[in-house]
């Protein structure tokens, strides 16, 4: 009786043992495979306090954050089939133009990138497909455009000119609006919600055929509406920056920061 | 030698610039002619007056008072001389015309300066007036669809208007069909997508004009959309 216990035992550890083997075969395979298909690359590069970023990316994630050092650091994550990229550094400029690296390519890969720069830098940066994060910018400048979808966040922005633009996807602003600053957001799908302090002071121009349009307590009786409620004009404040927000088939939400 | 000759040459004679010739001649006529005898003895007066006093003179006691007296004594020889050049005309008519034609005026620095100042005040009133008053003769420049007073010609506008944006987003298109079979399957999802939102757009707004062929949200929205759509057209055939 003993005996056939540990026979049936020998045996079903045998099958055991060979399906093991093969799962772990399997997953060799696989992660050697997945590691072939993903490329990373991490750049640094010298700079200054007033940095200006040019990207250009063709699909994919952008992530910029400020950080303390005086260097701007890259970091790359390329799918198959990996797109080229070489970063210029003109002056306190640094461009990455994937879009113009790999022109004639067709097909390629995600890009994702992940920027860390300082607080004083301007960015414009350009997807043509693929979200945008941007966090804690105190430049002059900071241009976000999705040319098709991708959501865009823009968070502790506080810079003079912010233009945040894409067809599909939500818009989300979280700043201060400066003295004689300009500020455009557009979206043709989505939701565009900006986050600012109660004393803000800036006039505004907002477009949303759908009429969704909901100033919160920033709304007030100077407020003009036109086209029944599809877009309102006036001034909060002493309307010292200039604020455009369009939205074709979406809302359009102030909110107090 | 005759009398005008000789006070002609009476300058000369003083400042002793005369030939002897002519000077031989000129004492011969003044020892015969006491007139011209006179005035040679008063010019001669009046410049040894002067280069004794070489230019300081004691101001007349009453100098107010002198300019006064002359200054009517010039105004009665004119009203005078006016008299005599027209002697037909009514009193209230010469009255009115002649003391404005032959009238002179006095002004201080001042008074002029707030002529002047006046004047140019005047003229700028009337040169803004007048060119406002061009300005409304102008008829002002209207949008497309405010142009188009009747639904039929808002219609052709706007027809017009999506022809030529049509033609350019066909041009657009054929470089994107051309690229289109390099991209990779999602790309071309992603593009179709995105497309077909902004054609609802546009045609949202096409469906609001046609409702209300003057809702300028809707004409501003439609030129927004359209200009979306050719972005999205142009920045995907780089690819």
């Amino acid at each position: 009786m003993r005996n056939r216990l540990i026979a049936a035992l020998s045996t079903i550890s045998g099958a055991h043992v060979f399906s093991f083997l093969l799962l772990l075969s399997l997953l060799c395979f696989a992660s050697v495979g997945a590691a072939q298909s993903l490329q990373h690359i991490s750049k640094r590069y010298p700079a200054g306090k007033n940095v200006r970023l040019e990207l250009k990316n063709v699909s994919g994630t952008i992530i910029v954050e400020s950080w303390e050092r005086d260097e701007i650091r890259v970091s790359a994550t390329l799918e198959s089939p990996a797109a080229h990229f070489s970063p210029r550094q003109m002056g306190d400029g640094l461009i990455i133009d994937v879009m113009g690296d790999n022109r004639g390519r067709g097909d390629v890969g995600n890009v994702n990138f992940k920027i860390q720069l300082p607080a004083t830098s301007s960015v414009d940066l350009e997807t043509k497909r693929g979200d945008i994060h941007v966090t804690n910018i105190r430049g002059g400048a900071v241009r976000a455009h999705v040319t098709s979808e991708g959501d865009i966040n823009l968070t502790g922005i506080s810079a003079s000119q912010v233009e945040a633009s894409n067809t599909i996807g939500n818009i989300f602003f979280d700043g201060e609006f400066a003295r004689g600053g300009n500020y455009q957001f557009s979206s043709t799908q989505g939701d565009i919600t900006i986050r600012i302090p109660g004393n803000s002071a800036f006039r505004l121009v907002a477009a949303a055929p759908t009429k969704k349009i909901a100033l919160g307590q920033f709304w007030n009786k100077g407020f003009q509406s036109l086209g029944d409620g599809r877009k309102v004009v006036g001034d909060v404040g002493d309307g010292r920056s200039s604020v455009s927000v369009t939205n074709f088939r979406g809302s359009i939400t102030f909110l107090r920061r | 030698m005759n009398c005008d000759l000789c006070q002609e040459l009476m300058s000369d004679l003083l400042d002793g610039t005369l030939s002897r010739e002519d000077q031989r001649q000129l004492d011969t006529h003044l020892e015969q002619c006491r007139s011209c005898a006179e005035v040679r003895n008063d010019l001669d007066s009046i410049l040894g007056f002067c280069r004794a006093h070489r230019g300081e003179y004691e101001a007349p006691a009453n100098e107010r008072a002198l300019w006064l007296r002359i200054r009517n004594t010039l105004e009665g020889e004119n009203d005078l001389v006016a008299a005599k050049a027209a002697p037909g005309r009514s009193e209230r008519h010469a009255g009115f015309w002649d003391r404005l034609t032959h009238r002179s005026w006095q002004f201080s620095f001042a008074q002029l300066t707030a002529s002047v100042a006046a004047i140019v005040v005047v003229v700028s009133l009337v040169t803004v007036a007048g060119l406002r008053g061009i300005g409304n003769l102008i008829p002002k420049r209207s949008t497309p669809v405010e142009r188009a007073s009747t639904p039929d010609a808002t219609r052709f506008v706007l027809n017009d208007r999506m022809s030529q944006q049509q033609q350019a987003i066909s041009m657009w298109n054929a470089r994107v069909e051309m690229n289109k079979a390099r991209w990779n399957p999602q790309m071309r999802d992603t593009f179709d997508r995105n497309l077909s939102v902004i054609d609802q757009a546009i045609n949202d707004s096409l469906r609001e004009l046609s409702k209300n062929p003057h809702d300028e949200v809707s004409e501003e929205m439609l030129n927004a959309a359209l200009n979306e759509k050719l972005a999205l057209l142009k920045e995907f055939s780089e690819l």
